[in-house]
């Protein structure tokens, strides 16, 4: 079981985590500065193809990070499926793109980068972040028909591997391959932009240039090798059915409900006696028009025909309702003699309950160590 | 950029460096980098501090303000108060600390200059809603994650910046 990464697999706390985000932010405003990004005409620079130096920065970063990502999933050093993928909203995301760039062409900055910016005495950086944070502000205080907008074209944690159908490790390698086509591409609209404004090109160091490039290539090839290991993680999951234990049927609920569709196999009449929370029935289910990119879980029964259909991943709940009812949902209960694993398998349960049924349970005697619980997702606009 | 300053890092190495702070942060917390999410929660609060009531009763705002909830305890704004820092030191070192309005090579004036960052960081904080984060939350830590939505936010961005940079022309270059 791989221990990556770490604050996921508890290896510290949410105020450790604080601590180490000021240490992070600390790595990542040193590197913007020194990048030349507290400065608005360098980076501005890049709209005009006179530096493309943002351009060189970031798509260094995201290959170098994407390399990474994908070498150490790829041995199972990391994993994964324990990692937050943004969720995407396409409509929203590239309208929002749009009005950032102009915003970034604008003020000179993007809201990283201005406040590096500020950091380093530059008024113009100031005044932008304070332009930002108003103008989120003023985002909250639009009409909720505006704000509900943001959701739109909402494909879940879709990723580019589930988009196009590949493997993580060969996109990786074909995202390297384009990358390192545009930055020398973009090193010679650089000359060529010199050349008409008769002024010199930024300067480029070839053998520089050229080792890190050798250390994608290198990187990238040794991502596509982790895919003969036998237990490959770069592999896309697998079509076959698998099965999903009760708890973690319960941790993909809470954090997010949208990336899965969860349906109750069973016959009507049990289905409106009672069934798991969010799940819909199999009766008059139009399968045609489930998203493949959510995940299936099913319960109740053998998967019949009509779902087998279904493109995405798919999964069986083990020990079915009964199962999910008796570890989940159920009020549990505490013997008195309790050690402190059933005192906090207990607080466990008891949380589930709660956020299930709304009902709390009753507090155990002893303060056992608190279980780090996952917090409920937060619904942005849909009043609380 | 006058001689007493240490010269800017080469780009591609830099971009390494940063993809490194980056996956690092993948690897530690499991999650990526930001900073309109700090934006928003320091707006909220400071909001939230002129009329709780109204803030904790919006239907917006009421998810970063109320009952049980600190605003401001949050990972993504304390890491930009550690990208404030990383900045103030790595200027500092770098003999780049100094009161100044970044300007082009023909300076417009500093009204002009300040208004257009004002407007500028406005549509910036619009924009980083409706695309769910920023270049750092969604290009970088997105982009690199291979996010759908984060490489289609990525294009916008610079789609965004390059038609309308010929309006600005005066300004930058």
């Amino acid at each position: 079981m791989s221990m990556l990464p770490l604050y996921m697999k508890d290896a510290f706390g949410y105020q450790t985590g604080l601590a180490v985000a000021t240490a992070i932010g600390f790595g990542f405003g040193f590197v913007l500065e020194r990048s030349g990004f507290g400065r608005a005409p360098i980076l501005a620079a890049q709209f005009y193809f006179a530096d493309m130096r943002v351009f060189k920065v970031m798509f260094s970063a995201i290959v170098t990070a994407m390399l990474g990502v994908t070498f150490l999933a790829g041995i199972g050093v990391l994993d994964l499926s324990a990692m937050q993928i943004p969720e995407t909203f396409l409509w929203a995301q590239i309208v929002g793109g749009f009005i950032l760039g102009v915003g970034f062409i604008l003020s000179g900055y993007c809201p990283g980068t201005s406040v590096v910016a500020a950091a380093s005495g530059n008024i113009d950086g100031a005044v932008t972040v304070v332009g930002a944070i108003l103008g989120s502000v003023a985002f909250g205080f639009f009409p909720s028909s505006w704000r509900e907008f943001a959701e739109a074209g909402n494909m879940g944690a879709s990723r580019l591997t589930d988009v196009l159908h590949a493997p993580q490790a060969v996109l990786a390698l074909g995202v390297t391959l384009m990358a390192v086509g545009a930055f020398m591409g973009g090193e010679w609209v650089e000359r060529w932009s010199a050349a008409r404004g008769q002024r010199s090109a930024p300067l480029s160091a070839p053998e520089t240039r050229t080792m890190v490039f050798l250390g994608f290539a290198l990187a990238a090839f040794m991502g596509l090798s982790t895919m003969m290991l036998p237990t490959s993680k770069g592999a896309p999951a697998p079509r076959a059915p698998q099965t999903v234990t009760p708890e973690a049927l319960a941790a993909m609920l809470i954090k997010d409900p949208s990336a899965l569709y969860l349906v109750d196999l069973r016959d009507a009449g049990s289905y409106q006696l009672s069934h798991l929370p969010g799940a819909q029935s199999i009766e008059g289910l139009d399968v045609a028009s489930l998203s493949s990119t959510r995940t299936l879980v099913v319960y109740g029964g053998e998967i019949p025909a009509s779902l087998q259909r279904f493109g995405g991943a798919t999964m069986t709940l083990e020990g079915g309702f009964e199962g999910f009812k008796l570890k989940i949902l159920d009020l549990p209960r505490l013997a008195p003699d309790a050690t402190p694993q059933q005192i906090n398998e207990y607080r466990r349960q008891g949380a589930y309950h709660e956020y299930f049924t709304g009902a709390a349970a009753a507090p155990p005697p002893a303060a056992a160590t608190p279980r780090k619980t996952v917090a409920p997702p937060q619904r942005k606009g849909s009043g609380c | 950029m006058d001689t007493q300053e240490k010269p800017f890092w080469n780009p591609y190495l830099a971009g390494v460096a940063l993809g490194l702070v980056l996956l690092a942060t993948y690897l530690v917390m499991g999650f990526g980098l930001g900073a309109s999410g700090a934006m928003i929660r320091f707006g909220t609060w400071v909001g939230w501090m002129a009329a709780p009531q109204a803030m904790e009763n919006h239907p917006f705002f009421c998810s970063y303000v109320g009952e049980g909830k600190k605003v401001l305890e949050d990972w993504l704004v304390f890491e930009v108060v550690g990208v404030f820092l990383g900045g103030v030191v790595a200027a500092y070192s770098a003999g780049r600390l100094r009161p100044a309005v970044q300007q082009g090579a023909r300076p417009v004036g500093v009204t002009v200059r300040l208004s257009l960052a004002l407007v500028g960081g406005f549509l910036m904080g619009i924009g980083a809603r409706y695309g769910h984060g920023c270049t750092s939350g969604q290009a970088l830590t997105g982009g690199a994650l291979l996010s759908t939505g984060s490489w289609a936010f990525m294009m916008s961005v610079f789609a965004g910046g390059y038609l309308v940079a010929p309006l600005l022309r005066r300004v930058w270059r």
